[in-house]
């Protein structure tokens, strides 16, 4: 039985950590310096599931914006799952989030999506309403907070959207 | 339109192929590898293989076989620092997967939109400062709202306590007056009465003292400048001072100068204070050898210098004198709670000027000051006959009234009395008094509310208002309402009896 591929994709608005997030779980490197993204960044993993089972992941880390443009859209196709990436430290990023799960969803259907708070390393600025975070957890998202420059749950963000598209 | 030929055309094609460094997949309807043409080693695809299927040789074209229309996917990182646009075109079942290398293009896309990003989120750190920044200004704002309300009940606080002490007061020391004037005592008596007036004043001195330290910590401090007599002023102060410094054998005199205006225009009250405190200190502190103020007049400025031969006072302490509450060790076992200096300072700055200290341990000490003080001239006025002048004496204590009416009846003043504002209120429109001397905090009706009443009414004539507050908004709200004159308990019987003839005229 061959390894089971998966498109993956990184969406978010920009700054919130999604090259960050892809160069810790596929390079084990990080850098403070920000460098945006233009168009899309395509990188493969081979993850090892509990069961043992591989799956490659291609992963489509694909420039920020607060919400679906065509050119990003054109990006999705072919996509079996995603991370959608907040800026713990900015509270408008989570809207950002809302309104992309909201387009995709429009735009693909139901696909398997875990919510990543990133920057878990900057609590001193962290914006994010716990409330709202409870609230979203009870309606069945999968939320994670992370951070890529300490690595925290980083590898289990990727882990968790693997055993969603099992 | 020329033709081009087909040699020329090319030519073209190749080159534009090479700087475009164009690749080229076909691909057919299964999704295997036909054929390729260009620079696909640029790209990285090193080991294509025909009749294999392209999305096991070319990861990111997964999903993108059943496209129908041409797809064109913009600046694909595809590892490397190479960047390119992918168009893919389903052509006669079969797909061209078009591959151009948009590097340049891309970092300059990338520069500007770093820009962009960047200025966004300094923009946003910006507004959540400014946020943060407001939320603390609110917060602060708040606090003082409470802290000046907190420091509106301590002189509330203070202005109450010293009313009901100061009325007690009023009485104690005037009786005890009416006593000793009365020179009917034993000499044991005389002594007890001595010992009453003495500790009464000590008490009085107190209560202005803490009463004077809480206003100038909180601003409430208003100068009155009016026309002095100094060198009467200073006369008097020698004769206070002269008793208490043979009583330690010590020298003392106030050098006055020629040239002093017979008037200056100060608040006499406060820099009669400032002096009495500098003096009672140098008396106070010096064992034995000389006390002594001297003053001097220049260019509307009035110097003074209090200079004694007492211990002297180090350069440590020379630091801290001047703040409220700091006692000297050596003045442990004297009287005195470590005010009179604070409020010396903070007076003459209010008058315009400075004090300063200057002292060497065992050489004694000077204390160096001056106030500003313009002069004018001198008017002589005439004394005029109070005889039946009609008086009226408002006070809810009735002790207070009887002394007051003591006095009053004395000069040949005709008095009329009554306990509280509404009576008063009555009296006067029965009466039509010449003056009236209003006590401001009563029962049933208070000294405000009457004469506010009664300027209502149309009384025009002259109202004392005697309080027993000392806090200057008690001043500023009698004379709002309609008083003439503020006068504060205990009141001096000679002040009284020249306040009147003054407003009178």
């Amino acid at each position: 039985m061959g390894i089971l591929q998966k498109k993956i994709c990184m969406i978010g608005d920009f700054s919130v950590g999604k090259t960050s997030l892809v160069a810790k779980f596929v390079r084990q490197t990080f850098s403070d310096k920000y460098l945006t993204t233009v168009g899309v960044k395509i990188d493969t993993k081979l993850l090892t599931l509990p069961n043992g089972n591989q799956m490659k992941f291609i992963l489509w880390d694909i420039a920020g914006s607060e919400s679906l443009t065509t050119t990003t859209a054109s990006y999705l196709r072919g996509v079996a799952g995603f991370l959608l990436v907040v800026d713990g430290t900015r509270l408008p990023t989570w809207n950002s989030a809302l309104n992309l799960r909201e387009a995709v969803e429009k735009q693909l259907g139901n696909k398997p999506f875990v919510i990543l708070l990133n920057k878990a390393d900057l609590q001193d600025q962290w914006e994010m309403d716990e409330q709202v975070i409870e609230e979203k957890t009870k309606q069945g998202w999968k939320l994670l907070t992370t951070s890529a420059k300490s690595g925290m749950n980083v590898e289990e963000a990727f882990l968790e959207l693997a055993l969603l598209m099992t | 339109m020329t033709h081009i030929p087909a040699s020329v055309v090319g030519y073209i094609q190749s080159m534009w192929m090479a700087e475009m460094i164009l690749t080229y997949l076909h691909i057919d309807v299964q999704g295997r590898l036909i054929d390729w043409g260009g620079y696909p080693q640029h790209y990285g695809l090193t080991t294509l293989t025909k009749n294999k299927l392209i999305v096991e040789q070319v990861d990111f074209l997964d999903g993108f076989l059943d496209i129908t229309h041409t797809e064109v996917l913009q600046y694909l990182n595809i590892g490397g620092n190479r960047c390119i646009n992918v168009h893919i075109v389903p052509l006669d079942g079969s797909i061209y997967v078009l591959l151009f290398d948009v590097t340049d293009e891309h970092d300059k896309q990338q520069k500007m939109q770093q820009q962009v990003n960047e200025l966004s989120i300094l923009t946003y750190r910006q507004s959540q400062l400014l946020q943060e920044l407001e939320a603390t200004r609110k917060k602060l704002s708040e606090e003082k709202g409470q802290l000046e309300q907190a420091i509106k009940l301590k002189s509330d606080f203070i202005a109450t306590l010293s009313h009901e002490l100061r009325t007690p007061l009023t009485s104690i020391m005037g009786y005890t007056k009416l006593l000793d004037d009365a020179k009917q005592a034993s000499d044991y008596e005389t002594n007890y009465l001595d010992s009453v007036k003495k500790n009464a004043n000590h008490l009085l001195s107190l209560i202005d003292n803490v009463l004077d330290q809480t206003k100038l910590e909180i601003g409430q401090i208003e100068l009155h400048p009016n026309n002095c007599n100094v060198k009467q002023m200073l006369e008097d102060l020698k004769s206070l001072f002269l008793p208490i410094a043979q009583d330690k054998k010590l020298l003392f005199d106030i050098k006055i100068p020629n040239n002093l205006p017979a008037q200056l225009v100060i608040d006499e009250l406060r820099f009669r204070q400032i002096l009495i405190n500098l003096i009672t200190n140098g008396i106070k502190f010096t064992a034995k050898g000389f006390v002594e103020l001297k003053i001097t007049w220049q260019s509307n400025k009035l110097y003074f210098i209090v200079t004694d031969s007492g211990p002297g006072i180090s350069s440590e302490s020379q630091q801290k004198i001047f703040t409220a509450f700091h006692r000297e060790s050596t003045a442990n076992t004297l009287p005195g709670a470590g005010l009179g200096l604070a409020i010396s300072y903070h007076l003459v700055e209010l008058m315009g000027g400075q004090l300063s200290v200057e002292s060497s341990p065992q050489f004694g000490s000077n204390f160096t000051g001056f106030i500003s003080a313009d002069s004018i001239q001198f008017t002589n006025t005439s004394n005029i006959n109070h005889t039946n002048i009609k008086i009226l004496l408002v006070d809810d204590s009735i002790d207070l009234r009887s002394l007051i009416e003591l006095y009053l009846e004395n000069e040949g003043y005709a008095v009329i009395t009554a306990s509280n504002g509404l009576e008063a209120v009555k009296l006067t429109l029965q009466t039509k008094p010449d003056i009236i001397l209003m006590d401001m905090q009563m029962p049933v009706l208070d000294g405000y509310n009457a004469v506010q009443q009664l300027r209502a009414k149309k009384f025009n004539k002259p109202i004392i208002a005697l309080s027993g507050s000392n806090i200057e908004h008690d001043r500023n709200y009698a004379f709002k309402v309609g008083c003439n004159e503020y006068m504060t308990k205990p009141v001096d019987p000679e002040n009284l009896l020249n306040a009147i003839s003054q407003i009178i005229q």
